[in-house]
């Protein structure tokens, strides 16, 4: 079983009630997905990303070839227990409250109680709904829906997670977060397939990629690759001055190139993160200043998500590949190319340090929802500081019991 | 199974929350509440029971009948529209488990809603005569003859074709068949015949007696009564339309073999109007150990006529077999039956029509099946003309459909008659066990092997 995804010569014609051919949807498609790796399904509207999707999860019958998900078809119940899907829209029961969403979809996979409890507490945090977990979700906005979409196709831990459009809908913040989790999701050596069309979104976090055009690959490779310039070099300094500038360009001439100098631009998306942050930051320490709790039912998801992600991120103190922690940041800070773009560095910094008098207000405000893993959560979150993804990954299901032991010996204690 | 479950749990919310069903049982509930006051039958008490369980249980069967095929058929095609069903099969649940979940979730609200129905409707038939003003008298019948849940027997018919066969050779012999019978065919003729021989059976000359045994008569309780029900048709009216008569019943064995008088044996003379139902109560004691209870009729001579018993209605004898409480349950129960059969058929017609499409087919379906009866009678009337081609088409659809009218619960109930588990094991087996599940089979099938994301415009 080499690839998680392989499709041979895959072809879906669509026809009509005739029988007469219409559409060449996807055409003699051979696509391979390895074992832990991200990988961006591209292309223009009607290019068939969505119908090899639907193909791949057997929504859809192939006209011709075959598809081989992790080593079997994705319609067996050994294989479709392994599989996260996200659609293209999140399609939900609009009558559900998010919990009872979650809930559902996790007795689909015949979850037992306990542990269906215990993620959807955590997924509901991880995705910022907690504070809206009972409300029906045909009230949600569409990026609401979107994360308790994303969370519905987390519930079951998969190896194989396959997003179609995950981004869309959702805003900078959501977007960026999303990002985040697939990059943590691939280190914890999760195959990841997504689909979709804003090339800037695919472009931070796939590794390679697949550009669909009437149905077939028009071109195919790792990311990097494919955009390396070979013919150009770029270098990066500090602010120089404009002497040491003409020193280079003298250099330069010197080999017969030529030498473009400016500054270097902030993405957009960055600047927009360090704003969102700023203001955050502000408006809760006034609030804090006030009263205990009282944060606006619209910033309190990104706060709890926040505090998620930080989770995330400082609980993997033995994780060797270093990925903007804050306290390995300063440990490699000197290495330029360290994977992720310094800005983002700084970001994820920043929204660690301000999460930090953030939390004990998410715990306080959550202890009155009568919810036993949240209890369980915040107590947990000051000694072991175990992250939510942990108590989703299987690997750590002896942990989470002994967690779960840990959690009771406490009540019990208090009691 | 947790899937299954957790797919039936979901539709049952689904059709809560939606207020398709909600809808429903509020507009039952009031019509319910107003049916108790405004059906007054023909004003006696026991027209004012009548009136009230016929219309409030056929109601109730016809709402919830509908609504089991909007329930059913609504909560695939939805699932399909809005394509919530990509997020559901795309998990480790069978695309067979997730049809028979939500036949499983129309069941059991059926289920739920039929017992809430019941219980309103029940509760309100055993209370309202306590509120009504009427006699002691009136309170009696309405006792008798409408909570009760009587077993109906008539009289086997007897075996005349040997005597039909030798008649009809008789006359053909004496060449008075053309005569008598114009441009008939033999087997018209035959009918005709028999007919005749049949009403001689069942018909005492003047002076004569006639006598009918029955067995296996149980009734509940022995200090109950028993009802012989009958009519009297005459060959020349006598005057008055009165027909005096001598009834005799019993054990009569006691009196053909003279073994002694064990079981009491009664007599009545009496003088009846002719076309006219009428009853005789007779004490249940008359009823001999083995279940035996022989009627005697005769002809008085001063009537001067012979006197016919009907056919089909002319005499019967009814006994309290059951109480009124497990015949209602019983009835309710066939209702469900027919709620079953329609979830079926409503997931069926989903798992390849769109919303409209199948919501019409299924209605198409339930008002042929509750004039099936009808339907058939006028193919058979046909299929004299085109009897080939109409017995390998048509006739088996028909038959497949269930029979609604056949298995009518309010008409038991009206009449007081019993409904017998025999007969709702009957209707189970037809409606649920043969053709629900064949079409619950034709849908898993049709089901399992649809492109579920084909878009078809």
């Amino acid at each position: 079983m080499e690839y998680a995804v392989e499709t041979f010569s895959l072809t879906k014609i669509f026809s009509d009630w005739w029988g007469r051919a219409k559409v060449r949807a996807v055409e003699d498609l051979n696509l391979q997905v390895r074992h832990n790796e991200v990988f961006g399904l591209l292309g223009p509207n009607g290019s068939g990303k969505t119908t090899t999707l639907k193909m791949l999860l057997g929504l859809l019958y192939p006209t011709k070839g075959k598809v081989v998900v992790l080593g079997g078809e994705s319609t067996e119940s050994r294989i479709s227990s392994r599989i996260g899907f996200l659609p293209e829209e999140s399609y939900l029961y609009r009558y559900l409250t998010a919990r009872e969403t979650l809930d559902f979809y996790g007795r689909l996979f015949g979850l037992k109680r306990r542990v269906r409890k215990m993620r959807i507490e955590a997924l509901l945090d991880m995705v910022g709904l907690k504070a809206v977990a009972n409300r029906a979700v045909g009230t949600f906005s569409k990026g609401m829906a979107r994360r308790i979409g994303l969370a519905q196709a987390l519930i079951n831990d998969p190896d194989l997670l396959i997003l179609d459009e995950p981004t869309t809908g959702l805003d900078p913040v959501g977007t960026r977060q999303i990002k985040d989790l697939v990059l943590e999701l691939a280190r914890r050596g999760k195959t990841i397939l997504l689909c979709s069309h804003l090339l800037a979104d695919v472009e931070d976090i796939c590794d390679r990629i697949a550009i669909l055009y009437g149905g077939r690959i028009q071109s195919e490779g790792e990311v990097k690759e494919l955009l390396l310039q070979t013919g150009k070099r770029q270098i990066t300094t500090g602010n120089i001055s404009d002497a040491a500038v003409e020193k280079i360009r003298q250099v330069v001439a010197s080999e017969e190139s030529e030498i473009e100098v400016s500054s270097p631009m902030e993405k957009l998306e960055t600047f927009f993160m360090k704003t969102v942050a700023a203001a955050e930051r502000q408006s809760q320490s006034t609030s804090g200043a006030l009263v205990s709790g009282q944060i606006s039912g619209f910033l309190r998801p990104d706060v709890s998500v926040d505090s998620v992600l930080d989770k995330l991120v400082s609980a993997d103190v033995s994780g060797s590949e270093v990925w903007g922690s804050a306290e390995t940041e300063a440990v490699d800070g000197d290495k330029a190319g360290s994977g992720v773009a310094e800005a983002d560095e700084q970001l994820l910094e920043r929204l660690t340090k301000r999460s930090e008098p953030s939390e004990p207000k998410a715990v306080v405000s959550e202890e009155g929802s009568e919810t036993k893993p949240v209890e369980q959560m915040g107590a947990e979150d000051e000694q072991s500081s175990e992250d939510i993804l942990d108590e989703l990954t299987g690997d750590s299901k002896e942990r989470e019991a002994d967690k779960h032991q840990e959690g009771g010996g406490e009540r019990g204690g208090d009691a | 199974m947790r899937s299954i479950w957790a797919v039936a749990a979901n539709t049952i919310k689904q059709a809560l929350r939606m207020k398709v069903a909600v809808v429903f049982i509020v507009l039952l509930v009031v019509l319910l509440g107003a049916l108790g006051f405004s059906a007054t039958g023909d004003g006696s008490l026991k027209g004012r029971c009548q009136s009230f369980v016929s219309y409030g249980l056929s109601l109730t069967s016809f709402l919830l009948c509908i609504l089991t095929i909007v329930v059913s058929v609504y909560t695939l095609t939805s699932d399909i529209r809005d394509r919530q069903i990509y997020t559901v099969l795309t998990k480790p649940i069978r695309r067979f488990e997730y049809l028979l979940g939500k036949f499983l979730g129309v069941v059991v609200l059926d289920a739920g809603l039929v017992i809430l129905f019941s219980a309103v409707i029940y509760t309100i038939t055993i209370l309202a005569p306590r509120f009504y003003d009427a006699s002691e008298d009136e309170r009696a019948r309405v006792r008798n003859e409408f909570f009760t849940a009587r077993a109906g027997l008539k009289p086997a018919a007897v075996d005349v074709s040997e005597e039909v066969e030798a008649s009809y050779e008789r006359l053909k012999k004496g060449g008075q068949l053309e005569e008598l019978f114009k441009g008939m065919s033999r087997k018209e003729i035959m009918a005709r015949l028999r007919k005749q021989k049949e009403l001689q059976k069942r018909s005492a000359a003047v002076g004569r007696e006639l006598m009918w045994e029955f067995e296996d008569v149980k009734p509940l309780d022995a200090n109950e009564s028993l009802f012989i029900r009958f009519k009297y048709d005459v060959s020349v009216n006598p005057p008055g339309y009165l027909v005096y008569g001598r009834w005799v019943v019993g054990d009569l064995r006691q009196i053909r073999y003279g073994t002694g008088i064990e079981t009491p044996i009664y007599q009545y003379d009496r003088r009846d109007l002719i076309r006219t139902f009428y009853e005789i109560e007779v004490p249940a004691e008359a009823v001999a150990d083995d279940g035996y209870i022989g009627v005697a009729f005769l002809n008085f001579p001063l009537n001067n006529t012979t006197v016919i018993f009907p056919l089909d209605d002319g005499l019967e004898i009814l006994y309290k077999a059951d109480t009124f409480t497990l015949n209602f349950i019983r009835a309710s129960l066939v209702v469900f039956l027919r709620l079953v059969f329609l979830a079926a058929l409503g997931l069926l017609s989903a798992s390849f029509l769109s919303f409209p499409v199948a919501i019409l087919v299924c209605l198409v379906v339930f008002f042929t099946a509750s004039f099936s009866g009808f339907v058939l009678e006028s193919f058979d009337y046909m299929s004299e003309d085109l009897s080939g081609v109409y017995s390998y088409t048509f006739r088996p659809l028909i038959r497949l459909l269930p029979r609604f009218d056949r298995f009518n619960p309010s008409s038991f109930l009206v009449s007081a008659r019993l409904l017998s588990w025999v007969l709702v094991a009957k209707a189970a087996a037809f409606m649920v066990c043969i053709k629900a599940l064949l079409l619950c089979f034709l849908a898993l099938l049709i089901f399992s092997y649809r492109e579920i994301a084909k878009v078809t415009v």
